[in-house]
């Protein structure tokens, strides 16, 4: 099933351009400085309510293109979704027309306690049908289409018959979302699972990615001396995914490219310097892709 | 093979174990995930334990950071440590139903209560309360309040049947102990204030809203206090005049329209008719303004 068109406007769309992660930290500092970065993008449920944070989001929205990007809503949950979840989301989507809306290959919700992290999930044909049908779930009800970002992972099952880059890629092709192709998850998850990054990322259907994201992580010893990235979103973008990056934009072109810091926040200026390099990167692309066309 | 669902279960007990909150148990506690543990793929079972308890301490970290954002004044009272405890304890038994994190907590001032480590502090459980109450306030909707204007145009008769809907940022609490003045001197880290309150049980009636500043925790006299909670609880004029007779109660009514603490009125049927009216703010005034009847706010002062 294809949803129904996109962004309402051309103020709501996303450029492909470098945008910043908005965390609460940042609110009043954005509102007041309007600094020079092409877009934000916001987690969702930390707007489901009102007062003066849906205040300063509106005052974001008049300034910049804005995506929401969820957290909570559980595609990969075996039971159905959460109708309340859904229906914030869209009242929030309504109130902000944001130019992207995603979610996470992942589950997080079960006999109707949410658990509170992004769980992994099997990759069968059982947990295929049950992604596919809660995007299409959530595209009708928006209206929309929503992007399916891939997930970091520290657990496989050994009961998966599925590579996770087949998954997202047949997920997109059953429901028409689109890809949020997250360049740190793919060298994390590839980094713990021994997959390689260059398949994975050759893996996703070109015309299906819509947005990166570049975020840090860290290593950790476990106690039994294993060592592991985690995915914490609380540091600089690696080397090494900078350099997987520009592999994804050689294969995807220029995409709205996001930069995650969610943990320790650092100060607006460092995340401006983080964009602005993603913003060099996405400018090369563009020159080459000039440079071929003349 | 176990399906999604059976998988997901074991998972969930897995993170939700009371006794693994703390970190890893080994391999024994294990025997619940049955099919990832048959199955998985390199790693011992070992190694799949620390694997979930790295997902362990995420949700647990999560939840601990929604309970430090909605009570930071307990936080202060009790010290980092002892909150992490309590909280870790709370969440074992009591779940978040959604993922928005704004609504987990409602349990934890009553979890206070009865925390054996916390009895001395008495007051610590309306502290939280009323860390709650404005953790809700301060996530409500915004609503534009009934004017008197409006009230006005229905004309003097219909008062006494008329019913009231609260912003939904507001909130009434009555609390054992002076929970308003503790919290706000904890939070302004004011030491002088702290030392000056005297914990002896008592009741305050607060009212807690949003106003220009922010927020506002302000104290009520008892009788302003339960003819306020009779209004927002949707009582008629005339009923919760009877509830709570007070000669300042026009004078009540007058501030909490002027501050827009009303966001819809209804008119009921008068106090003799069986079955209640249907609201219409448009329905014209059966009197014209004028007169203000003596329970009825007219020009009083704001």
């Amino acid at each position: 099933m294809s949803p129904a068109g996109t962004a309402r406007g051309e103020d709501s769309l996303i450029p492909a351009a470098a945008g910043i992660g908005l965390r609460f930290a940042h609110h009043a500092e954005v509102v007041e400085t309007r600094p020079a970065v092409a877009w934000f993008e916001v987690h969702a449920e930390n707007y489901f309510g009102g007062g003066s944070v849906r205040r300063y989001l509106h005052a974001v929205r008049r300034d910049y293109p804005l995506s929401l990007h969820g957290v909570g809503l559980s595609l990969g949950s075996a039971e159905p979704l959460d109708c309340r979840h859904l229906s914030r989301l869209a009242e929030l989507v309504r109130a902000v027309e944001p130019g992207l809306i995603s979610e996470h290959l992942s589950w997080s919700v079960v006999g109707g306690q949410y658990l509170g992290d992004l769980l992994p999930l099997p990759l069968t044909q059982e947990a295929l049908a049950v992604v596919c049908r809660h995007v299409d779930q959530t595209q009708a009800l928006l209206k929309r289409r929503i992007l399916v970002e891939n997930p970091s992972t520290y657990l496989q099952f050994g009961h998966s018959t599925i590579p996770e880059w087949e998954f997202m890629a047949a997920v997109a092709a059953r429901t028409g979302c689109g890809i949020l192709c997250d360049v740190n998850n793919i060298f994390v998850s590839a980094s713990n699972h021994g997959w390689d990054p260059i398949v994975y990322l050759d893996g996703l259907p070109r015309q299906a990615v819509a947005e990166i994201h570049l975020a840090g992580h860290a290593l950790v010893t476990l106690d039994n001396g294993s060592v592991l990235r985690i995915d914490n979103h609380g540091s600089p973008v690696a080397r090494e995914v900078w350099a997987l990056y520009e592999e994804a934009l050689r294969r995807f072109g220029a995409q709205p490219t996001l930069i995650e810091w969610d943990t320790d926040i650092a100060p607006l200026a460092v995340l401006l310097a983080e964009a602005a390099r993603a913003a060099a990167c996405l400018e090369r692309v563009r020159e080459t892709a000039h440079a071929f066309a003349a | 093979m176990p399906s999604l669902l059976e998988l997901q279960r074991q998972m969930q007990a897995q993170l939700w174990r009371p006794a693994g909150l703390d970190g890893v148990d080994g391999v024994d506690g294990l025997d619940g995930l049955h099919g990832a543990r048959a199955s998985l793929a390199p790693g011992a079972s070992l190694e799949l334990a620390l694997r979930i308890g790295i997902y362990r301490n995420t949700c647990i970290g999560t939840l601990v950071n929604a309970l430090r954002l909605s009570f930071p004044a307990v936080r202060r009272l009790v010290g980092a440590d002892f909150f992490e405890a309590a909280a870790r304890s709370f969440i074992e038994q009591s779940v978040p139903r959604s993922a928005y994190l704004d609504e987990y907590g409602a349990d934890f001032p009553a979890f206070l209560a009865a925390f054996p480590p916390a009895a001395t502090l008495v007051y610590l459980s309306d502290v939280a309360q009323l860390e709650w109450a404005v953790s809700r306030v301060l996530h409500a909707d915004d609503a534009a309040g009934v004017s008197l204007a409006q009230l006005s145009a229905l004309g003097e008769a219909a008062w006494p049947a008329m019913s009231f809907v609260p912003h939904p940022a507001l909130s009434l609490l009555q609390s054992q102990h002076p929970a308003d003045l503790i919290w706000r001197a904890v939070l302004e880290q004011d030491e002088a204030a702290m030392a000056s309150i005297d914990p002896a049980p008592g009741t305050v009636y607060l009212l807690i809203e949003r106003d220009t500043s922010g927020l506002a925790v302000r104290r009520l006299a008892a009788a302003a206090w339960h003819f306020t909670s009779a209004l927002c609880a949707g009582r008629p004029l005339y009923a919760a005049l009877g509830d709570v007779p007070d000669e300042q109660n026009h004078a009540i009514l007058a501030e909490h329209l002027a501050r827009g603490r009303f966001i819809q009125f209804r008119l009921n049927d008068p106090p003799s008719a069986a079955c209640e009216a249907p609201h219409s703010p448009e329905r014209p005034a059966a009197h014209s303004p004028g007169r203000s009847p003596e329970h009825l706010p007219g020009d009083a002062p704001l």
